[in-house]
């Protein structure tokens, strides 16, 4: 049975969403079959969240309908969309991690009249769920103990619970390993062929390859495409995504293996405790060279964070050594870490990288602004802050109407700049890049990346650290694969094999 | 498009103030009075001699310190409730200095007391800090208790070693004319304190904005996360701030001692530190809408004051108006931010449409 | 003797201490802190008084009390749950405007009498038979009736938050209101609910100080105890039962310093004793380093670009 034949269970039609500061939907149409997988592809920002939350009921459109099994239906709130049979597996999980699971499934359906509250009812409801479906997870486990795939277990159990055929799923993939992600397609799979339908919203082209039987992209906003995966090619859907054709995983830099390189960072036998009073870092070895990039792969969660906040001053050290230059930096605040000559590029440039309320000329200064010339004698230079602040925008082109317009204002790759332009003056020997590019577009990634060469090429040691394996392979010199709080292997880019980094970011050393 | 926005809304304090007095004026119609008649009566009263004109200024001065105690912590997102208390340490320290070194000249006493009632405020106010920096403890709650704490102090103190020497009621002896703030105008009450609120009101101007550490202040206030990763010391910021904030509510207890009361009698200016928390609310923690709001609450207090006699509202009305016009602040902020936002939707639409046209 | 007595004082004094801190633990565990239960108090016990003055119906004067709490509460939490204002700056606005009022509404009602106005504080309830059991009796079953309804609200609101659809609810919403919201419950909606509940509780704790125990009203009445009962609510651990346990200890200071007092014992100055409570509160604060709090305490739910 092709597709075509198979009913519509859900059409969206016209759909149009104004933000403040943007237009995220322009008269989307959409229709789901059932029994289908059906792939929403587009870069970030192209409008696929958006889309999905107002089907789910989390936003109102501000023009369009909706009709479910042919009906037009007014979806105000989630909980309309549940009794739809429309369920929804969300990017950042909607769990109480100081709950348990079954307190969890329990609050997913509370607005169901015929849920219980009984725990063992619930637990055993679980258990038979699990099974048919493979998603087994023990009900009386608390979330936050949980690893991140059985939590996202968790989330699709409590759609499954509320009696779902159409489940949503947003960047299912971007937390699991290349193992985990099999596991979880096979649960699609299994989940379509009794009849139900799965919407796959992603950014990665070869997982939608694989999974969906059709694929709609997205582009700022609008349809550009809807194909068959019989007829879908990388390329095709590429050119769909961004506008124009995209080179393969191109090696962004030459092989840099003449010269000498000398260890700028020495880090040997660390162990950092975690939130949880674990060892998030276990003995950890690593060294980087003077003008190289060394990327970190690994799923998050496996003591990345905790590894570069010990780095930085900001999480104790219990034991083990950290050398920068020969300079010991295990006892270090970050104040001196910084003044060593360390930049740091955090994960989160609202939380951690910016002060959104501040201007962009004091966010540029915002690690130096004691020092003379911004400082003498404890008073602020302005005339000098404002002359560097206006170098530093015209040599990054940052856009912004004035040095002193506060940086909330600008666009995320902009504001991204202002981080890297303030890193990249204090680091002097060592950069700590961590997921660098997140939430950027392709041309803000771009820049990003040849900003980080650019860095290298210079003399410093650069430390990446992300979970798009795609950039740590175009970028990096060396790769070193965490897990579980250690480096499991280091290798040089031209050694290496899909197959074993997939394995040694699952924890499997050596070949079976 | 930026500018024009400006305008209308650095206004809105002003509206606020207009719709706070509106809805205290509504509370006086309901109990049988006239809201014009009081009002107008609280102008001319508060503007009918110099004398009246000079008070509101000697009642702004107190509460431009509480005022500024509060908001100057409130710029790092700390929330110093303790200016009561500060204040009264600042009166001890003050009329300590005051009674045990009569024997100085002038100048030298003067400054001694002023000195004393920074320092002791101050150092009562860091205790605050440290018990953050080092504790992590809720300096809310902290401060709180700790001005019924510097009460029991001063209740003791007051009825026992620094008791008049009749012996008769809690209070100090009237201190020496030597430690008595000089007048800036003669027969009134305002005193030289105004100037050094006036002064003390842009040194927190200029710390905030133009210096490394009201730059470290900021940045902990509006981010703690980015200034740690920044370098940023914050439990050191944390014992300064409140240092500062404990400093600037001490030095209320030199001028209301030294410049008015000229004694210390158990109990007195009970509200100061509350008021402040209003008035820096009012003045949005910045120092000039602070003085500006502190003036304005003078007003409302010596007009008030005189209004109460002739009409038949009771003096506790003023503490309502005040209320209100913090609530109706607070609600300003919201009409605000809903504008902005509607606006912002408005231009988008606009825009969007011109595009596909 | 004595030891009885004082005991018996302290489960009293602890009455509205216990009662303020299950409302503020009721409405906290939301991610919503009632930081108007000072003025709330105060208020409580200003209707109290001129329900119970009026009337002669102590009943009348402890639903004016809820009824005042209940629509203090609704500013309150009008303004920091739907309107997402600062829940610090708003709770002192109020404070102070509750002070102003109830002072006023007081010498409104009966100008400034040489002597303070009375009523009748609340009649000892007797529970027959256990309060005959010697020691025990005397301490636990000869206490008023809030007292009585203090206890039982301990039991109630452990298994309301424990035990209930609600409870899990309430428990989610401070924890991950984004949780709650995915489930299809209004998040707003149940914060403001939990805040007209709690200072609905507020009113009758305050009424407890005019008509449950010194039969008249002052400005100072309360006296920073509403204060007492919020930080009772952290040192609890936002737990009912720490809730009691903080109430019942602070209960005691309280009953201990007015005893010191009155018995004229004068190894520590009057002024400290009357301190005490207070200084145990910033000890306490300052000891307890390991909280669990509510992950999205004191943060109003904003939802992305909701209609």
């Amino acid at each position: 049975m092709s597709t075509e034949d198979r009913d519509i269970v859900v059409e969206m039609t016209g759909i149009t969403k104004y933000f403040p500061g943007v237009l995220a939907l322009d008269k989307v149409n959409l229709r789901i079959k059932k029994g289908e997988v059906l792939a929403l592809l587009g870069e970030n920002g192209a409008g696929k969240s958006t889309l999905m939350r107002i089907l789910y009921g989390m936003y109102r459109p501000d023009e369009g309908q909706i009709r479910v099994n042919g009906r037009i239906v007014n979806i105000e709130s989630p909980r309309d969309a549940m009794k739809l049979g429309i369920g929804m597996i969300h990017q950042h999980f909607t769990l109480v991690p100081v709950h348990s699971v079954v307190e969890n499934v329990i609050l997913g359906a509370i607005t169901d009249p015929r849920g219980s509250f009984s725990i063992e009812k619930t637990a055993k409801e679980i258990k038979k769920l699990g099974d048919t479906y493979g998603l087994e997870v023990d009900p009386f486990a608390m979330v936050n103990q949980l690893p991140v795939e059985m939590q996202q277990r968790v989330e699709i159990l409590k759609a499954l619970y509320r009696g779902a055929n159409v489940l949503i799923m947003d960047e299912p993939t971007a937390v699991l390993t290349p193992q985990s992600t099999e596991m979880l397609f096979n649960f699609i799979r299994d989940f379509r062929k009794a009849g139900n339908s799965v919407i796959f919203i992603s950014h990665k082209l070869n997982e939608v390859l694989e999974i969906a039987d059709r694929i709609v992209v997205l582009r700022s906003g609008r349809v550009v495409g809807e194909i068959p995966r019989e007829k879908a090619t990388e390329q095709e859907l590429a050119r769909m995504m961004v506008g124009h054709e995209l080179g393969e995983i191109k090696l962004k830099a030459e092989n840099n293996t003449s010269g000498k390189k000398e260890p700028i960072l020495c880090i040997e036998n660390l162990k950092v405790r975690g939130n949880l009073g674990h060892l998030a870092v276990d003995a950890l070895n690593l060294e980087i060279f003077a003008g190289e990039i060394h990327g970190i792969a690994g799923v998050s969660g496996n003591g990345q964070d905790e590894l570069t906040e010990a780095l930085y001053g900001l999480r104790p050290v219990s034991e083990g050594n950290i050398f920068l230059n020969g300079t010991p930096l295990t006892k270090g605040k970050t104040r001196n870490i910084i003044d060593l000559g360390v930049g740091y590029i955090p994960a989160d440039r609202h939380k951690e990288g910016l002060v959104l309320d501040m201007s962009v000329e004091e966010n540029l200064v915002l690690k130096g602004f004691d020092l003379s010339p911004f400082s003498r004698k404890g008073i602020l230079q302005e005339g000098s802050i404002r002359q560097y602040a206006t170098q530093v925008i015209e040599s990054y082109a940052i856009k912004t109407p004035t040095p002193d317009t506060p940086v909330r204002y600008l666009s995320g790759g902009n504001q991204q700049k202002v981080v890297i332009a303030r890193e990249i003056a204090v680091a002097r020997f060592l950069l700590i890049a961590v997921q660098p590019t997140r939430g950027l577009d392709i041309g803000s990634t771009e820049y990003v990346h040849q900003i980080l060469l650019k860095a290298r090429n210079e003399g410093r040691g650069v430390l990446l650290i992300s979970t798009e394996l795609s950039e740590i392979l175009s970028l990096s010199d060396r790769i070193s694969v965490i897990y579980r709080g250690r480096i499991l292997k280091t290798i040089d880019r031209q050694d290496v094999d899909m197959d074993e980094i997939g394995l040694l970011m699952m924890g499997v050393t050596g070949r079976q | 498009m930026r500018s024009d926005r400006h305008i209308l809304l650095t206004l809105f304090p002003l509206y606020s103030v207009i719709v706070g007095l509106f809805l205290s004026g509504l509370m006086m119609l309901f109990l049988g009075q006239n809201p014009l008649v009081v009002y107008r009566d609280i102008l001319l009263f508060a503007f009918r001699d110099i004398y009246n004109i000079a008070d509101i200024f000697a009642k702004a001065v107190p509460l431009i310190f509480t005022g500024l105690a509060f908001g100057f912590a409130y710029r790092a997102s700390l929330f110093n409730i303790g200016a009561q208390g500060q204040f009264y340490m600042g009166c001890l320290a003050s009329v300590s200095c005051s009674l045990y070194f009569s024997f100085l000249p002038k100048v030298l006493l003067l400054s001694i007391c002023l000195l004393s009632s920074l320092i002791i405020g101050g150092l009562w106010g860091s205790l605050i800090g440290y018990a953050k920096a080092r504790f992590n403890a809720n300096e809310f709650l902290l401060s709180l208790m700790s001005t019924y704490v510097a009460i029991a102090i001063m209740n003791f103190l007051i009825r026992g070693p620094l008791i008049e020497a009749k012996g008769e009621y809690p209070q100090t002896d009237v201190i020496a004319q030597s430690a008595w703030i000089p007048l800036l105008i003669p027969h009134t009450r305002m005193h030289a304190g105004l100037i050094l609120a006036l002064l003390v009101a842009a040194a927190a101007y200029f710390i905030l904005w133009k210096t490394a550490l009201g730059f470290k202040i900021r940045a902990v206030g509006m981010n703690r996360d980015a200034a740690r990763f920044a370098g940023i010391d914050e439990r050191k910021i944390f014992v300064s701030v409140f240092f500062i904030s404990g400093a600037f509510a001490g030095l209320a207890g030199f001028t209301e001692v030294n410049g008015i009361q000229h004694m210390l009698v158990q109990g007195f200016n009970p509200m100061i530190g509350t008021e402040g928390i209003g008035i820096a609310i009012l003045g949005n923690a910045h120092p000039l809408g602070i003085v500006l709001s502190a003036l304005l609450f003078g007003a409302l207090k010596v007009g008030g004051a005189l209004a109460v006699q002739v009409s038949n509202i009771s003096s506790s009305f003023l503490g309502i108006m005040e209320g209100c016009v913090m609530l109706s602040v607070i609600i300003s902020y919201f009409i605000r931010q809903r504008i902005m936002t509607v606006l912002e939707k408005k231009r988008l639409q606009e825009e969007s449409k011109v595009k596909i046209l | 003797m004595i030891i009885e007595g004082l005991l018996a004082r302290s489960i009293q004094m602890s009455t509205p201490l216990i009662i303020g801190a299950l409302a503020e633990v009721l409405v906290e565990r939301t991610g919503v802190m009632n930081i108007a239960i000072e003025g709330i108090f105060l208020l409580g016990a200003w209707a109290g008084f001129v329900g119970t003055y009026f009337t002669g119906s102590h009943l009348i004067g402890l639903i004016a009390a809820i009824a005042t709490g209940t629509l203090v509460g609704s500013c309150y939490g009008y303004i920091t749950v739907y309107l997402k204002q600062h829940q610090i700056v708003t709770g002192t606005a109020i404070n102070i405007l509750a002070a102003g009022l109830a002072l006023y509404f007081y010498r409104v009602l009966f100008g400034v009498p040489l002597l303070p106005l009375t009523v009748e504080p609340l009649a000892r309830l007797n529970i027959p038979l256990l309060s005959s059991i010697p020691v025990i009796g005397e301490i636990l079953f000869r206490q008023n009736v809030l007292t009585y309804l203090s206890i039982a609200l301990i039991f109630m609101i452990y298994w309301l938050l424990f035990k209930t659809k609600i409870g899990l609810v309430i428990r989610s919403t401070g924890a991950n209101p984004e949780a709650v919201d995915a489930a299809g419950i209004n998040v707003d909606s149940v914060r403001f609910k939990a805040v007209l509940c709690s200072s609905a509780l507020c009113g009758l704790a305050g009424a407890f100080y005019s008509i449950g125990f010194l039969g008249l009203f002052t400005e100072d009445i309360i006296g920073g105890r509403g204060w007492i009962a919020f930080a009772i609510c952290f040192l609890g651990n936002w737990n009912p039962i720490g809730a009691a346990v903080g109430g019942l200890i602070f209960g005691i200071a309280d009953a201990t310093s007015t005893v010191i007092q009155t018995s004229g014992f004068k190894l520590i100055p009057n002024e400290f004793v009357i301190a005490i409570p207070y200084i145990l509160t910033i000890i306490a604060t300052i000891s307890r380093k390991e909280f669990r709090v509510p992950e999205y305490l004191g943060v109003p739910y904003i939802k992305e670009g909701r209609r």
